[in-house]
C-alpha cells in the first residue's frame, strides 16, 4: 500500500518519541551504574545524563571491593544473591518445563487430564500475595524458608501454568502422523517420545524454558516473603541496600539493576516470536 | 468515460521488474482478459489499475484522466479479490450494501439497491445469513454484487474462479459474461485459464515474463500467433512447432524439415514470408488442423502415444526436437509404433523467425 | 489401548497434579483454617494448635468494616482504570503504526518491547531513581518550565500514585502492543482493501472490519492486563513502599503489610481466602461469558 510522505513523517516522529520514553529510564539507569559518588545525588545544574568520571567502582562495590570515600563496607557481597537467583530461577524453571511438558504432552495426545488447564489458568489469577500465607506457614515447618531449593519449588509451581500451556500448543502445532508413523513401525511410546518427539520439539522446548526463566529471574514478592538473609535473590538483596551513613547507595543499586536487567532482555529478544504465545497463554499464535 | 488506457506502464519492486513498458488501451465497456503464466505480470498490472501499487514508470488513464495520485478509494473501480475477501463477520446482506453505507447512501436506497441487487445475484433467500458459513459458490455472488452494487464504471476480476471446482467454473463461465453484458461496464479480467480467457474475453492480452506478448480476439490469438510463446502457450495441445529451412523449387515454396522431409508447399502469404526470412525458421501448425495423407505425400512421424478422450484422439508423434501432436476427431485404429502420415494444412502452417520467435507474416 | 492411553496420560499429568495441589487445595483448606481464628506466628503457637484461638466469623465480619482495605481495593480499581485504558490506546495507537513495513522496523520493535522484559523490581529502582526530585523526571519538567522544577513526587500522596501509575503504563504499554500488533498483523490484508476500493475512509475500515475481528484478541489483552494490575505489587513497593502513608497501597501491599508487620494471619487469611473466593465467581463467570459469545 502507497503511504503519503507526511505519514512517513508522523511515523518515524511518533516511533522516535515511543523510543525516547522506552530507553530513558533504562539509560538512566545504565549512566548511574557507572557514576562516581560525588555524582550520584548531583541535582538541578549539576545533573547530567552521562557519567563526568565513567567508573567501574560501584561494579567492584557490590562484589566486596571497599570504597575509600563510602565510609561503609557491605556486610555481604552481591556474589551469593546472584548464585541465589539463577539457583532459584534455574531449578524452577527445570521443575515446570518437566511437570509442565509431561502434562501437556499427555494432555496434546490423549485428551484427558481433567480439570488441570482450568486450575492451571486459576493459579495464575490469584495474586500471590493471597496464597503465600499458608506457603510461609507451611515451608517453616518444612525448614524450606531461606533456602534456594525451597524457592526454587515455588517457583516451580508458580510458572507451571506458562510452561503448562506453552508446551502444549507446540504439541498440538506438531503433526501427529509422525509419531503415529512410529508407533505402527512398532516403536513403544516411551521410545517414540524420547526419540522422535522431544528431539524435533528441541527449539520450542528451549524457547519455553527461556521464557519461564524470565518469569522466575523478574520474581520480587515471592523472594522477599520465603527468604530472609542467606538465600535472597538479587531484587530482594538491592532492595535492601542502603545504608543510615550514606542513605541510598544509588549508583551501586543500579550496577545491581543493570546485571539483572541484562539476562532478561536479551533472552526475551531472542525469543521474540514467541512472546506473544507465551503471554497470552497460547491462545495467541504470532 | 471508462476507456483505460496504460502508457508506458513499469513496474519494478526493488531489482526486480515485474512489468516492462506496457502499452494496452482498453475501451469502454470491453471485456479484456490478462492471461498468461503465474508471475507474468499480471496481478501487477491489475493492482496498478486498482490503486494497490504504484507504477515505478509510465501513466494510467481512465478516459483522459491522469490516475497518478488518485487513491484507491476514489478510483471507482469494482475488484473482486482472488480469495473474495468477504467480511467473514458480517451477513451477506451487511456485505452488500457495505459500499452503500461506507458512502452514507439514505437509508431507504441502501435497502432498495441492496434487495436489487440480492435479486439479481439470486442471493434473496441467504440474505441474512453470516457469510461465514457459506459456500464458495455463493461467497463469490456476493463478492461480485459487493462490487457491482456501487455501479463502478470499470470492474477488474482477479482469478475469481480459481477456487471453485470444475463443474461449476463452467457454469459461471457464462454467468459471468452474462453479468457484464447486463452492467455494460469495462471490465478487465486475470486469469492463467486460457479456457475463461478464450469463451469471456472480447479481447485477450496475452503476458509473460512481465511482457506483452500479444493483444486481440481470441480467434485473432489462436490463428495469428505473434510469437512462439503465444504459440505454445494457446491452445490445448499447443501449437506444434518444427525447426526448418526454407527451401525455394523455382515457383514454389517447401519448409525443409531435416530428417522428416519437406513440407507440401506453402500457400502464398506464407511462402511470401518464407522468402523474406533470414536464416532457419520454425514451422508451425495445430494439432486440430493436419490431416492424414498417403504414403510418400507430407510428413511420416512414428506414433509414440495414443491419448484417447472419447470425442477426440491425441495422438503423441516422434520424440525430443522431432516431436508433434495431432488430433483427430475419429479412432482410426492408431497404433504405437507405427507410422503416421500426415501434413497440415497449407492455409493454417504459420511461421516464425527461429532466432527471434517472433511471427513471419506475409504482408 | 483405551485403558493404556488413560494410564499413560495420568501419569504424564501426575506430577503437574500433585504440584498444583501442593499449592492450592492444601494451603486452602489451612487458610480456611486460619481465617477462623486469631492465630498469629506470634502466640508461640504451631498453626496446628490455632483451634485455641477460635473467633469463628469475626476475621470476616471484621473486614467489612476494615476501612484500610477498601482503600487499598478502591485504589487498585482506580489504577486499573487508569492504567489498562491508557497502556491499551498507547499499545494499539503504536501497533498501528508497526502494520506495513519500514526501515527499521525490526530495531524499533525490539526496543519498544524491552520494558515488559526488565524484572519489576529493576524498573521500580529506575523510577524511583527518576522520580526523585533532584531527579532527571524534574529535570526534563524544568527544561519546558524556564525554571527549575523540584517537585517532591514519592513524597506527595496525591503525585506519588501518578508516578507509581508511569512506571506501570511504561512497563506494560510493549505487552499491549505486542498483542495488539500480532492481532493487527492477522487481519486479512484483503478485506480492508476490499473495504478502501469500497470507499470506506480509515476510520469505518477499522471500526467495520479490523475492530469486529480483533475483539477476541482485545478481550484477552485486557483480561491479562486488568488480572495483572490487580496484583500490582513490585515496582510500586520498590518505589513508595505503599507510602507516604498509605497513599498508594493496593490491595497486595496491604496484605503483605498486615501478614508481616502486624503478623495477624488470621485475619490475613480471611482476607486472602475471600479475594480468592470472589476472584474465583469472577472468572467462571466470566469464562462461561466468554463460552456463550464464542458459541
Amino acid at each position: 500500500m502507497t503511504r503519503s510522505l507526511a505519514f512517513e513523517v508522523f511515523r518515524y516522529a511518533m516511533i522516535m518519541l515511543a523510543v525516547a520514553v522506552t530507553l530513558i529510564p533504562i539509560l538512566w539507569m545504565a549512566s548511574m551504574a557507572f557514576k562516581p559518588i560525588p555524582e550520584w545525588q548531583a541535582t538541578g545544574a549539576a545533573l547530567t545524563w552521562w557519567p563526568k568520571a565513567p567508573t567501574l567502582d560501584n561494579f567492584r562495590f557490590v562484589f566486596g571491593v571497599s570504597n575509600s570515600d563510602l565510609i561503609v563496607a557491605l556486610d555481604r557481597t552481591a556474589l551469593k544473591p546472584i548464585l541465589a537467583s539463577f539457583l532459584a530461577a534455574g531449578i524452577g524453571t527445570v521443575i515446570a518445563m518437566t511437570a509442565g511438558t509431561a502434562a501437556a504432552y499427555g494432555l496434546s495426545r490423549f485428551g484427558s487430564g481433567g480439570n488441570l488447564p482450568l486450575a492451571l489458568v486459576q493459579l495464575r489469577l490469584f495474586p500471590p500475595m493471597a496464597v503465600m500465607t499458608p506457603v510461609m506457614i507451611m515451608w517453616a515447618f518444612l525448614n524450606m524458608t531461606d533456602t534456594w531449593w525451597g524457592l526454587a519449588l515455588v517457583y516451580g509451581i508458580v510458572t507451571l501454568p506458562f510452561a503448562f500451556w506453552l508446551m502444549k500448543t507446540f504439541f498440538d502445532d506438531m503433526p501427529r502422523e509422525i509419531e503415529e508413523a512410529a508407533l505402527v513401525e512398532g516403536c513403544s511410546r516411551a521410545r517414540v517420545f524420547w526419540r522422535i518427539t522431544l528431539p524435533m520439539m528441541r527449539a520450542p522446548l528451549a524457547s519455553a524454558a527461556l521464557f519461564v526463566f524470565i518469569l522466575n529471574w523478574s520474581d520480587y514478592l515471592i523472594a522477599l516473603l520465603l527468604t530472609t538473609r542467606e538465600w535472597v535473590t538479587i531484587p530482594v538483596y538491592m532492595a535492601s541496600l542502603s545504608s543510615s551513613m550514606t542513605g541510598q547507595l544509588y549508583g551501586a543499586k543500579a550496577a545491581l539493576g543493570l546485571m539483572a536487567a541484562v539476562p532478561p532482555v536479551v533472552l526475551g529478544v531472542l525469543i521474540q516470536k514467541h512472546l506473544v504465545r507465551g503471554l497470552t497463554f497460547g491462545a495467541l499464535k504470532q | 468515460m471508462s476507456m483505460i488506457r496504460l502508457e508506458n506502464l513499469v513496474k519494478r519492486f526493488g531489482a526486480f521488474t515485474a512489468l516492462k513498458t506496457m502499452d494496452l488501451t482498453i475501451a469502454d465497456g470491453e471485456f479484456v482478459a490478462l492471461l498468461g503464466p503465474s508471475g507474468c505480470g499480471k496481478s501487477t498490472t491489475m493492482n496498478m489499475i486498482a490503486g494497490m501499487e504504484t507504477p515505478s514508470e509510465g501513466r494510467i488513464l481512465f478516459g483522459d484522466r491522469d490516475m497518478a495520485g488518485v487513491p484507491m478509494g476514489r478510483r471507482g473501480v469494482g475488484f473482486v479479490f482472488q480469495n473474495y475477501a468477504i467480511f467473514t463477520h458480517m451477513t451477506v446482506r451487511q456485505n452488500l450494501s457495505y459500499g452503500l453505507r461506507a458512502t452514507r447512501r439514505p437509508a431507504d436506497e441502501v435497502v432498495r439497491r441492496t434487495n436489487a441487487m440480492a435479486e439479481l445475484l439470486q442471493l434473496t433467500p441467504m440474505l441474512d445469513r453470516p457469510a461465514a458459513g457459506l459456500s464458495v459458490n455463493i461467497l463469490q455472488r456476493v463478492a461480485i454484487g459487493r462490487s457491482a452494487i456501487m455501479e463502478p464504471a470499470i470492474f477488474l476480476l482477479d482469478e475469481p474462479l480459481s477456487n471453485v471446482d470444475a463443474a461449476f467454473r463452467a457454469v459461471m463461465r457464462t454467468e459471468l459474461k452474462g453479468l457484464q453484458r447486463s452492467f455494460k461496464q469495462t471490465m478487465v479480467y486475470v486469469t492463467h485459464d486460457q479456457l475463461e480467457a478464450m469463451t469471456m474475453a472480447d479481447r485477450i492480452a496475452v503476458m509473460d515474463h512481465g511482457v506483452l506478448q500479444q493483444v486481440g480476439t481470441p480467434l485473432q490469438i489462436y490463428n495469428d500467433p505473434a510469437n512462439l510463446f503465444v504459440a505454445k502457450f494457446i491452445g490445448s495441445p499447443g501449437m506444434n512447432l518444427l525447426h526448418g529451412r526454407p527451401v525455394d523449387t523455382g515457383g514454389e515454396v517447401a519448409i525443409d524439415l531435416g530428417a522428416l522431409g519437406h513440407s507440401l508447399p506453402l500457400a502464398p502469404e506464407q511462402a511470401a514470408a518464407a522468402r523474406r526470412a533470414k536464416g532457419d525458421v520454425v514451422f508451425g501448425f495445430r494439432p486440430e488442423q493436419a490431416a492424414r495423407v498417403g504414403e510418400g505425400q507430407g510428413m511420416a512421424m512414428p506414433i509414440s502415444f495414443v491419448e484417447r478422450i472419447g470425442a477426440r484422439t491425441i495422438l503423441h508423434l516422434g520424440e525430443g526436437a522431432a516431436s508433434a501432436k495431432t488430433v483427430f476427431e475419429n479412432d482410426a485404429g492408431f497404433e504405437m509404433g507405427r507410422a503416421l502420415h500426415f501434413a497440415p494444412h497449407p492455409s493454417a502452417v504459420r511461421l516464425f523467425d527461429a532466432a527471434s520467435g517472433a511471427a513471419l507474416r506475409g504482408h | 489401548m483405551k485403558d493404556e492411553s488413560a494410564n499413560l496420560s495420568f501419569r504424564l499429568t501426575l506430577p503437574a497434579q500433585v504440584l498444583v495441589l501442593f499449592i492450592s487445595v492444601f494451603p486452602l483448606l489451612m487458610q480456611a483454617y486460619i481465617s477462623l481464628t486469631d492465630w498469629s506466628p506470634l502466640s508461640g503457637q504451631s498453626w496446628t494448635q490455632a483451634w485455641a484461638f477460635w473467633n469463628t466469623f469475626a476475621n470476616y465480619s471484621d473486614l467489612l468494616s476494615d476501612g484500610r482495605l477498601w482503600s487499598a481495593l478502591g485504589r487498585t480499581a482506580f489504577v486499573m482504570a487508569v492504567c489498562v485504558p491508557i497502556e491499551f490506546m498507547l499499545g494499539l495507537g503504536l501497533a498501528t503504526l508497526f502494520m506495513d513495513d519500514f526501515r527499521g522496523k525490526r530495531v524499533f520493535y525490539s526496543i519498544l518491547i524491552m520494558p515488559m522484559m526488565v524484572v519489576p523490581a529493576v524498573a521500580g529502582y529506575m523510577f524511583f531513581m527518576l522520580f526523585q526530585s533532584g531527579g532527571p523526571v524534574n529535570d526534563i519538567l524544568s527544561m519546558f518550565t524556564g525554571s527549575p522544577v523540584t517537585i517532591a513526587w514519592l513524597s506527595n500522596p496525591k503525585l506519588a500514585l501518578v508516578a507509581v501509575m508511569v512506571a506501570d503504563i511504561w512497563q506494560w504499554t510493549p505487552l499491549m502492543f505486542l498483542i495488539l500488533l500480532a492481532g493487527l498483523v492477522g487481519v486479512p490484508e484483503d478485506q480492508v482493501r476490499a473495504a478502501t476500493l469500497l470507499g470506506a475512509n480509515p476510520l469505518q475500515r477499522f471500526t467495520s472490519i479490523v475492530l469486529p475481528r480483533m475483539k477476541t484478541i482485545i478481550g484477552i489483552a485486557l483480561a491479562i492486563r486488568v488480572i495483572e494490575c490487580f496484583k500490582i505489587f513490585d515496582t510500586l513497593f520498590i518505589m513508595t513502599g505503599g507510602g507516604p502513608g498509605v497513599a498508594t497501597e493496593t490491595i497486595s501491599v496491604y496484605i503483605y503489610k498486615i501478614a508481616t508487620q502486624d503478623l495477624i494471619w488470621g485475619y490475613v487469611a480471611a482476607i486472602a481466602l475471600a479475594i480468592l473466593i470472589v476472584l474465583s465467581v469472577v472468572c467462571v463467570w466470566a469464562l462461561k461469558r466468554m463460552a456463550r459469545v464464542r458459541a
